[in-house]
């Protein structure tokens, strides 16, 4: 990849031409809602794996998630805040949640299924908080979005395009800061910290330092995606923005696809999502959980037999090809 | 009010009877197998739903279901090792990890379609025992019973028979148990099938209590890890003296505050603890 | 009794063991020397099952084993005392005894066993009731030892034994393993203490790096000059 345009170039051109393009060529406003919502959680689980593919492996991503979407929004009904000042504040509380979480654990080299069960039982708590203050977040009723009509200012647009294009400029940020991410310090250091955090403090890479900057951007980029939702389906439950599922939910999406690539979250979310619409048509509301039955399944036989995704796998394929033709 | 903390602080031991079936099954599997079984408390909600419907689907008489129960969740048990636990035990934590919590979603699902979300339950109404100006629910107090007694068993099969035995050994040095005859496959198999058989026991006590919905297993999943990290991961006597302990915390705290509260602070008290000895009350630090 | 076919053993990518080959008959005591990292230990876990070996074969009684898992191999009478003896440091002297006796062959004869074990041990017999991660270290490695013999074998892999041990308890450990020699047991014992090694050997092989590179009895060690040298320190 020395800059030569290569195959892989002009496809993920031509996708992404297709994608910036596409709201305005299309006439569905259901299926423009449905890519939005692609690219929507694609964020979100590129968020996610900013931080699982270095080894912290968060189960409870939901509260970031949950502060992101009530945290504008309570600000908006109640005090007429305008939500991208709320997007602000929820970005600086997630941020300062995870690093009241992590510093601890990273200090006390919580690791691997101990910090996972940490971040599960954050999820719970995030759940329960919301519950208990249900005078204000509606609790397990849910909280909808109070309209107006000062649309920018307000994050609020009647022509469903402007989330699309949010959206996807959100994904791009995330995709952008991978590759970053990808050519700096932070990569190298990471790495080899997930390898071995002993060597690597030995060698003099400050690990705490390394792991609170990964969680602390994760954190802040997933309650992003937490506001946009919020602003964009306009309500909002315990049930799908916080807890123990939507964090689960997050990971099947990063993990389908494989979380180790930049474009491995997308691959899964792109799946996952238009799965789930097509069963929740044809099957109606009666079956409602039978696409969930159906990713749970698929990720533990995926976890079985496709360690990497489906995403993974294939460019383990490739490098495979790669090498025998080469010999 | 005073009234109500003692009423609390009974019940709590009481549930905590219960509570430390719960722990000693984790900690069996864990101990063992050393995998962490997230969906355990998805497993007490199977059971409970499968004991519901041998009993008011099928009519079958109620102990006969439960006893039904107890086996369909040992049977489950073995399943499970069989098809994900087996296929896994060389992989890196994380896949073992995403694998379990996966059947959270796959069993709450499951039962949300079989079963419908709303509250299942068989109506049972058991006599209370009055005491002064207290009074105990003998559904709850035959739970303590009989959670009393199960523990008293399994202590005896662990300290008193060579299954007992290998397990114990297996679980303290796997490769020196192999090199004594013991067979790993069958020892994770009974390890896996008296984990699943405590969920349904669990559940048998459950019934009288509690009705059960697809989101039953969640807090149950949550207060079971609690207790588990709390009295050191796969320390028995430790997951036994941390079940009393959160049981009376938690039933306290939620007669002093609210339900949602109590909760919380057992979360937060699980994730300080994680903090300032990972091991807990009686674990060994690895 | 015991025929170890030219054997190689991987840990990963790395060559451990190259074809090596070894022999020990009924009631033989073998050893086998070689410095430190040679493979001397891979080559009993090897032979115990707890390895796999690729290329070659293990041959008990000219019965095929290793092919068998582990478990399998003690119920054929080879029984591994690990380097540390490795107790079950939560079970108690008993409870490790019994855990011995586990195996089909053993179980019925686990009373005799005790009786025996305690006779021999009298340590042992005093802390019956006592968690094996209390004991001193030799003490676990005598109830290691004691373990192994509960489970009936024909054939007992030591793996340095003497490791890590006062003096006068290596003497201890040394004299035990002559009064099992008399009693019939096959050993084969891997030391890097080559001396105190060869003095109760009715056989020995030299491993280094990976392959064996001599083998005899006591005096062709003895008069190879490099050996004494380099192990015997003449």
């Amino acid at each position: 990849m020395n800059g030569k345009l290569g195959l892989k170039h002009i496809v993920l051109g031509l996708v992404f031409l297709a994608i910036l393009l596409f709201p305005l060529v299309w006439r569905s406003q259901y299926v423009i809602h449905i890519v939005t919502l692609v690219l929507l959680w694609s964020f979100v689980a590129t968020a996610w794996s900013f931080m699982a593919r270095f080894g912290i492996v968060s189960l409870g991503h939901g509260v970031f998630l949950g502060i992101g979407a009530y945290i504008p929004i309570l600000l908006f009904n109640f005090g007429g805040l305008s939500p991208w000042i709320g997007m602000v504040v929820a970005i600086v509380a997630a941020v300062m949640m995870s690093m009241i979480l992590g510093y601890p654990c990273f200090r006390f080299g919580l690791v691997g299924d101990y910090f996972a069960l940490v971040t599960l039982a954050m999820a719970e708590v995030g759940s329960l908080v919301v519950v208990a203050y249900r005078e204000y977040t509606g609790g397990s009723l849910g909280l909808t979005l109070k309209s107006s009509n000062r649309s920018w200012i307000d994050f609020q647009f009647d022509d469903k395009r402007a989330y699309y294009y949010i959206a996807m400029i959100f994904l791009l940020l995330a995709l952008y800061l991978w590759r970053r991410i990808g050519k700096s310090k932070i990569q190298m250091a990471l790495t080899a910290i997930g390898e071995s955090e002993l060597a690597a403090a030995s060698l003099g890479v400050n690990v705490i330092k390394y792991k609170m900057l990964i969680t602390m951007l994760s954190a802040g980029l997933t309650a992003m995606g937490g506001v946009l939702y919020g602003q964009y389906v306009t309500y909002i439950c315990p049930e799908t923005v916080s807890g123990v599922s939507v964090s689960l939910s997050v990971c099947f999406k990063a993990i389908l696809g494989g979380m180790f690539d930049m474009l491995g979250p997308f691959i899964g979310t792109a799946i996952m999502v238009t799965l789930e619409e097509y069963i929740r048509i044809s099957l109606g509301t009666k079956f409602s959980g039978v696409s969930e039955i159906i990713f749970g399944s698929a990720i533990l036989v995926l976890i079985i037999f496709l360690p990497r995704g489906i995403f993974g796998s294939l460019k383990d394929l490739m490098v495979k090809k790669k090498h025998i033709e080469r010999a | 009010m005073a009234d109500q903390i003692i009423m609390a602080f009974i019940n709590g031991i009481l549930l905590g009877g219960v509570l430390a079936l719960l722990a000693f099954g984790l900690n069996l599997i864990f101990g063992v197998v050393k995998i962490i079984h997230m969906a355990y408390g998805q497993f007490v909600m199977l059971g409970f739903y499968l004991i519901y419907s041998f009993n008011a689907i099928f009519h079958i008489p109620l102990v006969p279901a439960m006893l039904l129960g107890i086996a369909a969740m040992a049977l489950l048990g073995v399943l499970t090792q069989l098809l994900l636990i087996n296929p896994l035990l060389n992989a890196p934590r994380l896949n073992q990890l995403l694998a379990l919590a996966s059947l959270i979603i796959v069993l709450e699902n499951l039962a949300m379609i079989i079963w419908g979300a709303d509250y299942r339950g068989i109506p049972l109404t058991l006599p209370i025992i009055n005491i002064g100006e207290v009074f105990i629910r003998s559904s709850y107090l035959i739970a303590f019973i009989g959670a009393i007694v199960v523990l008293g068993l399994l202590y005896l099969f662990l300290h008193r028979t060579y299954l007992g035995l290998a397990i114990r050994a297996t679980a303290q040095d796997l490769e020196m148990a192999e090199g004594m005859g013991i067979n790993p496959r069958i020892v994770y198999y009974v390890t896996l099938a008296a984990g699943g058989a405590l969920t349904g026991v669990v559940a048998a006590f459950f019934v009288p209590i509690y009705t059960v919905h697809p989101h039953f297993g969640s807090s149950f999943t949550i207060m079971a890890f609690v207790i588990v990290v709390f009295g050191g991961m796969g320390n028995l006597l430790g997951g036994f003296i941390s079940a009393f302990i959160i049981g009376v915390a938690t039933s306290v705290a939620a007669v002093l505050y609210t339900n949602e509260l109590a909760d919380i602070l057992a979360l937060i008290l699980f994730v300080l603890v994680m903090l300032v000895r990972p091991q807990g009350l009686l674990g060994v630090r690895a | 009794m015991l025929k170890v076919d030219g054997i190689d053993i991987f840990y990963g990518e790395f060559r451990a063991l190259e074809a090596v080959s070894l022999k020990v008959e009924a009631g033989q005591t073998v050893i086998v020397v070689g410095p430190n990292g040679a493979g001397k230990s891979t080559l009993l876990r090897g032979i115990s099952g707890l390895q796999r070996t690729r290329k070659g074969a293990v041959y008990f009684h000219d019965e095929r084993i290793d092919t068998l898992r582990a478990y399998r191999i003690v119920e054929k009478g080879i029984s591994l005392v690990p380097e540390g003896g490795r107790a079950f440091p939560y079970l108690s002297v008993e409870d490790n005894l019994r855990a011995g006796a586990y195996n089909r062959n053993a179980r019925g004869y686990a009373k005799e066993g005790f009786e025996q074990i305690y006779d021999l041990f009298p340590i042992l017999a005093k802390r019956r009731r006592q968690m094996a991660g209390s004991l001193s270290g030799g003490e676990r490695q005598m109830l290691a030892i004691a373990r192994s013999l509960m489970s009936k074998p024909k054939l007992i892999l030591l793996d340095e034994p003497s490791l890590g041990l006062a003096p006068l308890v290596v003497d201890l450990v040394f004299e035990f393993v002559q009064k099992m020699k008399k009693e019939g047991y096959s050993i084969l014992l891997v030391e890097q203490n080559a001396n105190r090694a060869l003095r109760i050997a009715d056989y020995a092989y030299l491993v280094e790096s990976g392959k064996l590179v001599f083998e005899g009895n006591r005096q062709d060690f003895d008069k190879n000059p490099y050996i004494k040298t380099a192990y015997l320190g003449l």
